[in-house]
């Protein structure tokens, strides 16, 4: 009787001695892509320069820094919407589980099959809700009806928006709220069961509530997919990401911890950064 | 003041909020710093006064702590302050708890003062064996407060450093104590208040080792607490930003 | 006063006025089409009066219509030759509208007021509409039927409508005949005609051939006579009736009923009768076909025109300008050629219509269709088939006029869509032409129909090159009617805008042709208003379907 349970104990210990939460290390992380020496530029413009960096299978990585640092331009470089610029010219390699994305034979609508992306202003499409999250399954050419009625479903519920637009599937996504079209957007985009979801500003057109369940969204999402989010918010960074990735005038400065990069970073410029300082 | 690194926020006022909590929290460690050389001084001399006064002053200590806490949670809802100047947030928070107490015992040892004043005096070498200690101590919080005002972390070191000393001379004067009340029995109620003076003496100096924690903490962003001296010298003689470069990972 | 100029209060006065003034221009524009195109249809009372000219002697009868009265310097009228008395120094002139072209040789004149006497509105003057030569006006006498007299007095005018009303059922009756059965008779005719001449083209015409088309010609002839008896029976029916009317100077004259279209007294009409008559003229304008050289019955052949040829004109022009509009915007590489293209294509907008006619003539009506004359039907030459104006042509005219239009109305539209509806949709996976065909077509389909409606706005008001390319002052023939392939593209067609030319300029009585001017300008300006209208109903329809925020 008087043995006690030591699976209890341990759980006692953990919940309420606890142990210091160690840093984050990518070295314990799967990989989900690799970025090798990227260079991007825009005619003679280099936007961005000698890229490498590893980013970590179902975690959120962040990217900050201040506008023009490139952070977007290195998130689109990840399903090639930088193609659609003329101009634009890459140098390196990106490796999504090991297929290298820059690579000779690589299908780009393929490509963009498996890295979603979600933009800062909402776009649904001028179609119904359903027709908006079927989309991406129209296009591979899904005609089953029933198999498109459970995709649709399972998606819009899946980022909580079904109980708001369950009666009015039909009626134009342009009726509803600029969160709940972020949040159609976001199910639209993981309708077609993407490896990688990559968020443009997701929230900065949108109110500090409907902010807060993207974001709770994201925390949900990284259960089955990788997520990279590029934000001018900070705090946003800090309360949703895993990573963060700091950059600067085209050079990623720091990548490391969210919770190390916030509290004690490593480089004087992240510091200014985040804490508001110039440099 | 003008702090290389609390200052160069694009918000001006940010800077200003920030200098003057630290600003107070130099003015609070001004004032414990006094209180307990007067207290020290008054339980020494005999001066009831003196201890009079530090017992009045503790509300004051007191003031400080509350008002500061306020504008660390102020400062905290609305800046939402990131690496630095969350660390140095947090170390004010808990710098002040920890002269707070250096207070209470300023006064507690006043308290023994005016006790003292009234009935026999011992003897003249357990007060200079007191002395000895309290200026040590009252040496190493004035260094403590020093360092954080330059938030020099190895200078920080250094202070915790001194605390040795005072453990030993604590320990010292413990034996002596101890030899004069087994001496004569009647000196025992006297010497327990001596007992109790060195104890608060030395428990300023755990917390001026605290205060340089918290210093090193703010400077380095590593928790340097319950670590031993040589780990912390390691931490402090590290070159900032080892380890964390993006193109290392 | 330098205040007043600070505030910037004679800025807004000055961009106030010109609203105003364009207001003003626009609305009177309107206001004079409407008061004088529906005043046409009005029944206007009909005068009796004694009128002595200055240079004559003896006094005439008039009986008219007083269309309008001018004031004019006495000396004017001097120097022209007429005896005016020395103390007038203004005198008042009226034109009258008297009718019997073929009687008086002279159906309008002035007259000048003053020497005139007697001025009445006799109840029981009578109005008869024929189908050629004008109004009559007269006073009914008697009602004949077979020359002998079936009614006078107050009997005569009920039993006039009476029996007018048969004899427009028998002229309804023939005119069907005529352009129904007949015309179907001739088209088949025709095309026996046709097969034959295209079989003997190409050597098939074997004599089996040749007997089975005379057999079907014969059938064909013998249906015709057949008709042919009933209509000669009809027109013996109609010419039963006749009405004997006298004129204003005492002459009786005998008018058949199968040439009147209808009959009125004005002078004894309520306002309500009136306004009854008026919808009735009304509705024949609309639905009627002209006579009289265009300057009496309807216009409907020149309405049906316009719209089809309109239509004719939206289809082909849609499909070309959004297309080309959507390979300037989204495929071509943008560059210095793209740009020369760009240039080129706007500034076709402003190349003057005339000389699009004359393209649509020498390119369109000699070459192509002279070549596809050629190729498609050679049974029918010489006689041309598509190698002379007709609607396709004139159509195809208008459609490379207002091609423009619709580029830059889509381009316009297209360069509007976020591109991030783009992104979101390529995003997914969509390729570039996925992207386009679902998700920004329809959303730039208003600025397609913005174009569309200035295209269509612009053409139904197109005159002058359609002169040239297809359109004729009478055509005989609708473009569209029963005979198989229904729609003949190859037909002449009427154009309200030419009608109005016609009517107004070429018309030999232009007196009577005025207010028919005006009527048909009213009637193009509605029309264009309605196609206007659908057009914008559809559009903002659409808009409201694909709204965005942005929008």
């Amino acid at each position: 009787m008087s043995q006690r349970n030591p699976a209890a104990t341990s759980l006692n210990a953990s919940l309420f001695e606890g142990t210091s939460r160690q840093v984050r290390s990518l070295a314990d992380e799967k990989i989900a892509i690799t970025v090798e020496g990227l260079d991007l530029y825009y005619g003679d413009d280099q936007a961005l320069k000698g890229i490498s960096m590893k980013i970590p299978e179902r975690r959120v990585t962040a990217f900050i820094g201040p506008s023009g640092c490139g952070k977007s331009t290195l998130l689109r470089c990840f399903n090639r919407m930088n193609d659609l610029v003329d101009s634009c010219r890459i140098e390196g390699a990106i490796n999504l589980h090991g297929d290298n994305i820059y690579g000779r034979g690589t299908d780009v609508a393929e490509l963009r099959r498996r890295v979603g992306m979600v933009f800062q202003k909402p776009n649904p499409f001028p179609k119904s809700i359903y027709e908006n999250v079927a989309y991406g399954l129209r296009l591979q050419g899904v005609k089953n009806k029933r198999l498109l009625d459970e995709v649709v479903e399972r998606s819009i519920k899946a980022v909580g928006l079904w109980d708001e637009v369950k009666d009015r599937l039909q009626s134009n996504a342009f009726g509803l709220s600029g969160g709940q079209q972020q949040r159609l957007v976001i199910a639209r985009a993981i309708a077609i069961e993407p490896e990688v979801i990559l968020l443009d500003e997701p929230t900065s057109a949108l109110d500090p509530i409907s902010t807060a369940k993207i974001e709770e969204l994201m925390e949900e999402l990284k259960e089955k997919y990788t997520i990279l989010i590029v934000t001018h918010n900070m705090q946003q960074a800090a309360r949703v990401s895993d990573y963060t990735a700091y950059m600067y005038l085209g050079e990623l400065i720091e990548y490391a911890d969210t919770m190390h990069l916030f509290t004690n970073p490593g480089q004087k410029a992240t510091e200014d950064y985040i804490t508001g300082r110039y440099g | 003041m003008e702090n290389r690194r609390i200052g160069g926020h694009y918000s001006h006022r940010y800077d200003a909020e920030l200098e003057e909590v630290v600003n107070r929290v130099l003015a609070m460690g001004g004032l414990v710093e006094s209180q307990l050389s007067n207290a020290l001084q008054a339980f020494i001399d005999g001066d009831s006064p003196v201890a009079q006064e530090v017992t009045e002053n503790d509300t004051r200590v007191n003031t400080f702590e509350v008002t500061i806490d306020e504008r660390c949670v102020e400062i905290l809802a609305r800046r939402q302050p990131a690496a630095m100047d969350l660390r140095l947030i947090v170390a004010v928070i808990k710098t002040i708890t920890d002269l707070e107490r250096i207070g209470d015992l300023a006064a507690s040892i006043a308290r023994m003062a005016l006790r003292q004043a009234q009935g026999d005096r011992p003897r003249k070498q357990t007060f200079r064996d007191i002395e000895t200690m309290g200026n040590r101590v009252i040496k190493m919080l004035g260094d403590a407060l020093d360092a954080f005002a330059r938030m020099d972390a190895a200078a920080a070191v250094t202070v915790v450093r001194q605390d040795f000393a005072i453990d030993s001379d604590h320990e010292a004067i413990m034996r002596q104590n101890v030899t004069y009340m087994m001496e004569d029995p009647r000196n025992i109620s006297r010497m327990l208040d001596v007992t109790h003076a060195t104890r608060a003496l030395e428990r300023v100096g755990d917390h001026a080792r605290n205060m340089c924690e918290y210093t090193i903490y703010l400077v380095k962003g590593r928790d340097v607490r319950h670590i031993d001296l040589s780990e912390m010298e390691a931490i402090v003689e590290e070159k900032a930003g080892q380890g964390t470069e993006g193109t290392d990972l | 006063m330098r205040e007043w100029w600070k505030s910037g209060s004679p800025w807004i006065w000055l961009n106030g006025g010109a609203v105003t003034i364009s207001m003003i221009m626009v609305f009177g524009l309107l206001l004079l089409i409407l008061v004088r195109g529906f005043g046409n249809f009005w029944p206007h009372a009909i005068l009796e009066t004694t009128y002595t000219h200055p240079d004559a002697d003896t006094p005439v009868r008039v009986i008219g219509e007083l269309r309008r009265s001018e004031t004019l310097t006495a000396q004017s009228m001097r120097d022209a030759g007429v005896d005016i008395p020395g103390d007038q120094l203004l005198i008042e002139r009226h034109l009258i509208k008297m009718g019997n072209r073929d009687v008086t040789n002279q159906d309008f004149g002035y007259f000048i007021d003053g020497f005139m006497d007697d001025w009445r509105y006799p109840e029981d003057i009578g109005v008869l509409e024929r189908r050629e030569w004008g109004d009559f006006m007269g006073y009914p006498l008697r009602l004949l039927e077979e020359g002998s007299t079936v009614a006078v007095g107050d009997e005569l005018w009920p039993e006039f409508q009476r029996r007018l009303e048969r004899s427009n059922n028998l002229y309804d009756e023939i005119r069907g005949i005529e352009r129904g059965a007949i015309g179907r008779i001739n088209f088949a005719i025709e095309r026996v005609r046709l097969d034959e001449r295209k079989a003997e083209l190409r050597g098939a015409l074997t004599d089996e051939r040749r007997a089975e088309l005379e057999q079907r010609r014969e059938e064909l002839q013998a249906e015709y006579r057949v008709l042919e008896e009933q209509l000669n029976r009809l027109y013996e029916a109609a010419a039963r009736d006749g009405i004997v009317m006298r004129v204003a100077d005492g002459q009786e004259v005998t008018i058949r009923l199968a040439d009147i279209v209808k009959a009125w007294q004005p002078n004894n009409m309520s306002v309500l009768e009136k306004i009854g008559f008026y919808a009735k003229d009304f509705f024949d304008f609309i639905f009627g076909y002209p006579r009289e050289a265009n300057t009496e019955g309807g216009i409907f052949p020149a309405i049906f025109g316009t719209v089809v040829m309109v239509l004719v004109m939206s289809i082909i022009v849609t499909p070309f300008g959004i297309l080309a509009a959507i390979y300037l915007r989204e495929y071509a590489r943008q560059g210095p050629i793209l740009k020369t293209v760009r240039i080129s294509v706007y500034n076709l907008a402003g190349v003057p219509s005339i000389v699009f006619g004359v393209f649509g003539l020498g390119f369109f009506v000699y070459f192509l269709g002279g070549a596809i004359d050629r190729t498609f039907y050679p049974e029918a030459l010489p006689a041309p088939t598509f190698g002379t104006p007709g609607l396709f042509w004139a159509s195809l005219t208008l459609a490379l006029l207002t091609l423009p239009v619709v580029i830059v109305s889509t381009e316009e539209g297209l360069a509007r869509i976020p591109s991030t509806i783009r992104e979101g949709s390529l995003a997914l996976g969509a390729t570039k032409g996925e992207t386009l065909w679902k998700v920004v077509v329809p959303l730039a389909t208003p600025a397609m129909m913005t174009g569309l409606i200035l295209a269509i706005a612009r053409a139904a008001g197109e005159v002058a090159p359609l002169m040239l390319v297809g359109v004729v002052k009478l055509a005989p023939t609708l473009p569209v009617d029963g005979n198989f392939p229904f729609i003949h593209l190859e037909r002449k067609i009427m154009h309200l805008g030419f009608h109005i030319y016609d009517v107004g300029f070429q018309s030999p009585h232009a007196e009577a042709a005025e207010q028919l001017v005006y009527a048909t300008a009213l009637i193009l300006v509605l029309l264009i208003v309605v196609l206007n209208l659908t057009a914008i109903t559809i559009r903002n329809h659409l808009r409201e379907k694909y709204r965005a925020e942005s929008d």
